[in-house]
């Protein structure tokens, strides 16, 4: 997947407004089967598996002890097993990780990494674009769910998911059959302004629409809850490794938290720059970009300590030796109409 | 593609365009399309002095932050003040509406150091 292909802003634009095309098939892929995944699952990751429904999608965070996110992940449960979805740069890491806990018996893993495809269209008119393509009734898949057909006669995952705050559908397909249906769609939606889109647009959307990016707002250091993740956290859940450490986070309630922060100026906040509150070192940008989706002004997350994180609260990010201000907002920056 | 023919260039992109005693400075039309979409560009100061290939200011696309260096010694004379509120437009006419600064030169010579229209043409096809 490449940074760009026409540019970042005119394929952050065809999402917003009509569709774009990712080419994900860099991000890991495993396939788990066996009677006991959910029981196990439900012991390394921070959201409930068991609890899951026939074809749901559900997002999940494997922690480490400390409650610190080895990664974030989406569970797939389809008919005869599990799909997980993990990040690329986590994959082997990951896929280790679930090795090394595999429980003596009830559970098979199987590394689709590689092997098989993931393209993704996303924005207001997915449903529109991909309906000709597909043997199922696009509009009766709810958010968060998936289905087995086909898409051009190939057999495929449709699930409706994706990272970028707009509606859109996530195809998983055989490695083979992905240079042919990412042309295929191109070609027959050129003209309806389908635009191929790479890492760079594919950043500035999720991070408009307020979601986690793992390296950024979530780290081996940086916990669920310091992310503003708590919603994710299934704390009735008996035992999940990190839940300890994540349970006492949040009693004492003194972490440093992620925040939204909006730049007053036009100088773009950039991961690591300084945070500074009332003359106080606070903390550091995380993820930062210029925002199409809201006029062009400078959006960041910032790991900042917690009184320097409620909403309203003054800021200064210091820009190669300039502090410029900048103001606490709610996340998400950006939420599509519905 | 040919360069402007009417321009002298630098190694790290810029060109000049020499106008008696004062020198207009922007960046090449093959750098605003290696940076990408362009958000933002600090430069120096009115009547700050600059020396030939410091780091002036920076440009900064989407993704990236990247130096600028100013191809002559000079004092800054303009800065274009259109791209505070349309950095866009180094990407649209890099060589026209998108320059960045004016400078009056203090070392005339070291326009014999920069680059020819061709000269830059081998290092930005390369």
């Amino acid at each position: 997947m490449p940074v760009q292909y026409a540019g970042i802003i005119k394929e952050h634009d065809a999402v917003r407004r009509r569709a774009g095309l990712f080419d994900l098939s860099h991000m890991g892929q495993f396939w788990l089967s066996g009677e006991m995944v959910a029981p196990w699952a439900d012991t390394l990751t921070v959201n409930a598996v068991g609890t899951m429904k026939p074809l749901q999608a559900r997002y999940n965070i494997f922690c480490n002890e400390g409650g610190g996110a080895h990664d974030d992940t989406i569970f797939y449960r389809l008919a005869t097993g599990w799909l997980l979805v993990v990040n690329a740069a986590n994959a082997d890491k990951m896929w280790k990780l679930l090795n090394e806990r595999l429980p003596p018996a009830g559970v098979a893993l199987e590394n689709r990494h590689g092997r098989r495809a993931l393209i993704a269209i996303q924005g207001p008119r997915s449903v529109e674009m991909l309906q000709p393509h597909v043997d199922l009734d696009l509009a009766a898949l709810r958010y968060y769910f998936c289905a087995e057909g086909r898409v051009n006669g190939v057999p495929a995952v449709i699930a409706r998911t994706g990272y970028t705050g707009e509606d859109g559908f996530e195809l998983f397909v055989d490695g083979n059959e992905a240079a042919r249906l990412w042309n295929s769609l191109l070609i027959v939606h050129q003209t309806d302004g389908l635009e191929p889109c790479g890492l760079g647009a594919r950043d500035v959307l999720r991070l408009e629409a307020g979601m986690p990016l793992y390296g950024h707002e979530l780290t081996e250091a940086i916990t669920p809850v310091q992310a503003g993740l708590k919603w994710a956290l299934k704390l009735d859940k008996p035992d999940f490794v990190g839940k300890e450490a994540l349970v006492q986070q949040l009693e004492r309630d003194e972490y440093s938290r992620i925040a939204g922060i909006v730049m007053d100026g036009r100088a773009p906040a950039r991961e690591g720059y300084p945070v500074w509150r009332e003359g106080r070192l606070v903390g550091s940008v995380r993820s930062g970009s210029i925002a199409p989706s809201l006029e062009n002004k400078n959006v960041a997350t910032a790991l900042v300590a917690r009184e320097a994180a409620t909403v309203g609260s003054r800021l200064e990010v210091e820009i190669r030796g300039t502090k410029h201000g900048a103001t606490v907002v709610p996340l998400p920056f950006y939420k599509r109409a519905k | 593609m040919a360069q402007p023919q009417d321009l002298l260039y630098s190694k790290e992109h810029e060109w000049v365009k020499l106008d008696g005693d004062s020198a207009t400075i922007g960046i090449t039309d093959y750098a605003q399309n290696a940076l990408g979409d362009i958000v933002y560009v600090e430069l120096p100061k009115v009547g700050e002095a600059i020396a030939q290939f410091a780091n002036i200011g920076v440009i900064e696309s989407v993704k990236a932050v990247s130096d600028l260096f100013t191809p002559l010694s000079g004092e800054v004379v303009e800065i274009n003040g259109l791209l505070e509120n349309d950095p866009a437009a180094v990407n649209r006419d890099p060589y026209g509406t998108g320059w960045l600064l004016k400078v009056r030169p203090t070392k005339p010579g070291e326009s014999k150091g920069l680059l020819s229209p061709d000269e830059y043409d081998k290092i930005a096809n390369q």
